[in-house]
């Protein structure tokens, strides 16, 4: 009997100790990873003409304007051997991920928040991650992922706007600027252009699988190739517009 | 002195131009040998009609005829040979032996005569070889092989980013090698799609153009991840 109970205390004794030792494990992996992670944050005064230009490897971009006439550049970095020298000429901050980091291998994601004033040129690319652009006001708006992530332009006004990836959706919400030039392609992912009703401009979409919905942009002008390429002018078509992808959805909301 | 000295010594004589002494020896030898001396003689009338004569020049009686003369003669000249020419039988002979002076355009129309010539008796030899007079699968094949030539190059330069890439793939993360993977995939199927309409299509302009950007965005994603 007193040798039984004694098995029973050991018994459970073990068992705290195996989910103590369990949670310290956890506890000390998580600790760790927090660690790894590095961030950075660096504010650069702001001109005339502020310019954006960011080259990543790996990770998101988001771009957003602000009340302040400087740019805040916010960097999270998963690996600690990952680099990040942003260089400023002028009026223009430059982040080049590849060459800050060439010969160091794998560096992971980077993910990078700017902060600029409104009427910034923006310029981002990433071979991987998703690209968010909100508030801007300027010349040009330009998002390019080279392989896959979803790139999302809300409230955009601006003379030259250009969205590209292989696979990922595209969103546009903003203005067709009279003049300006608009391109938008995607190889496999729904792009969705959602502008007000009284755009103008010349419109060439294509989509090899057909599917293209013009909705309240549609008008009789507009010339067809069975349903995979509409060519026409939407108003008085001052302003130039190409959507292309191979396949998903082309749609044109008005708002 | 002797008659080879002398005869040195003649112009100078007639000229003037020589010394006392010389002039002395040569008088004296010209004394004694009458072939220099008639040289000496016939140099000195020579010498004197021209003096005499000076800027006169003596025109043909009728110039106009002289140079009909002429012309004649080479008009007879080239007559006979003409005539020779044409006593040539062969047509062949005086096709061959004839001179072509061609310009460029007329050089580019009978090259084109030519094609087109040879492309109709290919296209009339092969409908008769059938024997319905239907050329069954030759102009598809045809334009087939067309589109396969004109991305031909394109691909040689795929081919080249496509060797780099894999130089450099060992090196990325396996994440980052499955986006890859999965990138190229969805590109590649969308140059498969392009090239069968094509095939189907030969002349259908929008997966003319999806072909065209499809393998630009190939090229790009090459390029861009061959710097990873």
């Amino acid at each position: 009997m007193r040798i039984r109970l004694l098995t029973r205390r050991r018994r459970v004794g073990a068992s705290y100790l195996a989910v103590g030792t369990f949670l310290t494990l956890i506890l000390l992996a998580t600790a760790g990873t927090v660690n790894a992670q590095q961030q950075m944050s660096k504010r650069y005064p702001g001109g005339k003409n502020v310019r954006v230009e960011l080259r990543n490897i790996s990770g998101t971009i988001v771009v957003e304007s602000w009340n302040k006439n400087e740019i805040r550049l916010t960097a999270t970095l998963e690996s600690k051997k990952a680099q990040v020298v942003p260089k400023q000429i002028d009026d223009c901050l430059m982040v080049d991920v590849m060459s800050d980091n060439r010969g160091r291998g794998d560096v992971g994601d980077i993910n990078f928040k700017l902060q600029v004033p409104a009427n910034s040129s923006v310029d981002v690319e990433t071979r991987r991650g998703n690209i968010s652009v909100s508030n801007i006001r300027s010349g040009l708006v330009r998002a390019h992922v080279s392989s896959e992530g979803d790139i999302e332009l809300t409230n955009i006004s601006a003379t030259q706007v250009v969205a590209q990836n292989v696979i990922g959706n595209i969103y546009f919400d903003g203005e067709f600027s009279s003049g300006g030039t608009y391109e938008f392609k995607s190889t496999k992912g729904d792009i969705t252009i959602r502008i007000p009703g009284n755009s103008a401009f010349r419109l060439v979409a294509a989509s090899q699988m057909r599917q293209i919905k013009l909705n309240d942009f549609w008008n009789n002008g507009f010339k067809t190739q069975d349903g995979r390429k509409y060519v026409g002018d939407v108003g008085d078509g001052r302003s130039s517009v190409s959507v292309t992808n191979f396949s998903g959805q082309i749609t044109f909301l008005r708002k | 002195m002797n008659c080879e000295q002398c005869q040195e010594l003649i112009h100078d004589l007639v000229d003037g131009s020589l010394s006392h002494l010389d002039e002395l020896t040569l008088n004296t030898h010209l004394k004694q040998c009458l072939d220099c001396d008639s040289v000496r003689q016939d140099l000195t009338s020579i010498l004197s009609f021209c003096q005499t004569h000076r800027g006169e020049y003596e025109a043909p009686p009728n110039e106009q005829a002289l140079w009909l003369r002429i012309r004649n003669v080479i008009e007879a000249e080239t007559g006979s040979h003409a005539q020779t020419a044409a006593r040539e039988p062969s047509f062949l002979g005086r096709l061959m032996g004839r001179t072509w002076e061609l310009s460029l355009p007329q050089l580019a129309s009978l090259a084109a005569a030519i094609v087109l010539l040879v492309s109709l008796t290919t296209v009339v030899g092969l409908r008769r070889w059938d024997g319905d007079g239907s050329v069954p699968n030759v102009v598809p094949q045809a334009q087939a092989s067309n589109i396969n030539d004109r991305i031909w190059q394109r691909r040689q330069v795929i081919n080249y980013w496509n060797q780099r890439v894999e130089l450099n793939k060992t090196r990325w993360s396996p994440e980052m090698r499955e986006t890859f993977d999965r990138n190229l995939k969805v590109i590649d199927e969308a140059v498969a799609n392009s090239l069968n309409e094509l095939n189907q299509n030969p002349h259908d302009e929008v997966s003319e153009q999806m072909l065209n950007e499809s393998l630009n965005d190939k090229l790009a994603l090459l390029k861009e991840f061959s710097d990873l």
